[in-house]
């Protein structure tokens, strides 16, 4: 594998209700990822972006945040429609291809305009689960409330809370190879990303063991080294007590957790791993990302800084 | 469908819908309240002097922002790019009845076209690139701005041509949209 790392995040944090469009509150957060870097955008190789057009109901917004890249001359571009933290596996792929250097992975997501109480059933199938109109909270609730049944949580966690979500983007700069340590003092390198998915219907599913996080932990090498801190996308105390379990996580391993803003905290959740090893002087890191009902897609990705 | 009900189900109806509430941006704001009164408004690029309208608050060639020292205002009239002639399907809700034109068109002052304006006044056999048109606004109390910020909203109800000699190809050779 090339190595890979990143050198630079940014990100407008959680913002309560944007008067802007996705693509004016992505602007200043793309150039402060590109211009933290100190790499001229057009050395930029690969972009890939990660949001969903249901949250903010603006069809083809993707396409449209492609103004707040620089996309003329054309560039090489992809989209996910997911969490940017899959943008970024994307073009992790891309620069193992090895004729690019530079990538950059950003995503953005307005909530606030719609309810999520809706919108997100629409990401159940459309069979049975769908026409009941099973709601992420509900579904959340089913996770905790089997989480207390096999002893995992206590009981007071069974009350699960779904908050309106907030707005927000996020960007990130990955260099590959020596290039990546003349631009950043103490840049992080990708050690091991992998992603996996949980059946998408509930019902074959046995919510209280995360088989998707554990396996994708597994393979991104999470337990091969202490990690000091993990950034996990845990939306709910029961999540994080599963996701801790799934990972690996000893009570000796710090942790952070928030699922918000839906499709940036996973990015995020990568960017303030970064920023562990790049400000804060840590060693080996854990950023993690999750999608759909009940923690059914994971990613996880394990940094660490140079010895 | 069958009316047995004592039998499987076999279709089920399932009617989604999904409501957003869209809050106008600054920009797209500024320049329907500008619109309301009769003027069209770009933002000029102080880096390539190219003119938005309507404005972005940003450039997405040079990758800058731009705001209200950028303000410009461009002129209610201009050339036709490109056009298409439409004829409406009567489809239940169909409000159209006869063929009509919507276009492309480049407002002196601007750099860029504004899509799909309605073309009045000019029979559609008629239409070609590099035809002068002005607009014809709504009265005052009908001018709604587009709430994304694309397009006039229902501030100008259509274009017509000014009677001025066509604009030489050099004026939209640019433009294919």
């Amino acid at each position: 594998m090339r190595d890979v790392a990143i050198v630079s995040f940014a990100t407008s944090g959680a913002l309560p209700a944007v008067e802007d469009t996705e693509t004016q509150m992505l602007f200043p957060v793309i150039s402060e990822a590109i211009e933290r870097s100190g790499i001229p955008r057009a050395d930029i190789g690969f972009t890939c972006s990660g949001s969903a057009d249901y949250l903010a109901g603006t069809p083809f917004a993707f396409v449209g945040n492609l103004e707040a890249v620089g996309a003329w001359p054309p560039i090489s571009e992809s989209h996910v429609d997911m969490d940017g933290a899959w943008a970024l596996y994307e073009a992790w792929v891309r620069l193992q291809h090895g004729d690019v250097d530079v990538a950059l992975a950003f995503s953005s997501g307005i909530s606030s305009r719609s309810d999520l109480r809706e919108v997100l059933c629409l990401q159940n199938d459309p069979y049975y689960l769908m026409p009941l109109w099973a709601d992420h909270g509900s579904l959340a609730g089913l996770q905790a409330r089997a989480a207390a049944d096999a002893g995992l949580i206590p009981e007071a966690d069974t009350t699960v809370a779904t908050p309106p979500s907030s707005d927000g983007a996020a960007a990130v700069i990955m260099v590959a190879g020596d290039r990546a340590r003349e631009v950043c003092e103490r840049p992080a390198w990708i050690r091991g990303i992998e992603h996996r998915s949980d059946p998408h219907y509930l019902g074959v599913r046995d919510l209280t063991d995360v088989a998707s996080a554990r396996l994708a932990a597994e393979a991104a090498g999470v337990g091969d080294a202490p990690v000091e801190v993990a950034e996990l996308s845990a939306a709910h105390p029961h999540e994080e007590v599963l996701l801790r379990r799934a990972l690996g996580l000893g009570d000796e391993v710090e942790v952070h957790t928030g699922a918000d803003p839906l499709m940036v905290s996973g990015l995020v959740h990568i960017g303030e791993a970064f920023r562990q090893i790049n400000e804060h002087g840590r060693q080996r890191t854990v950023g993690h990302a999750s999608s759909g009902a009940c923690l059914q897609q994971n990613l996880v990705c394990v940094l660490e800084g140079d010895a | 469908m069958s009316d047995d009900t004592d039998g499987p189900v076999r279709f089920m109806p399932q009617l989604i819908g999904l409501d957003y509430t869209i809050r106008t941006n600054p920009v797209a704001a500024a320049f329907g309240a500008a619109l309301a009164e009769g003027h069209i408004t770009g933002h000029r690029c102080p880096s390539c002097q190219r003119v938005y309208a309507p404005p972005k608050g940003y450039c997405p060639i040079c990758c800058v922002a731009t705001g209200a020292d950028d303000l410009v205002e461009v002129a209610d009239r201009g050339l036709i790019t490109s056009w298409t002639v439409l004829t409406p399907i009567q489809y239940a809700g169909q409000k159209e009845r006869e063929d009509y034109a919507l276009a492309s068109i480049l407002l002196d002052g601007a750099d860029g076209t504004i899509g799909q304006q309605r073309l009045t006044d000019v029979p559609l056999d008629e239409i070609r690139m590099g035809l002068r048109v002005e607009a014809v606004w709504a009265p005052p109390d009908e001018r709604v701005g587009d709430d994304r910020g694309y397009g006039l909203g229902t501030a100008v109800s259509g274009w017509r041509p000014t009677g001025e000699p066509d604009a030489p190809p050099s004026a939209y050779q640019d433009h294919t949209l």
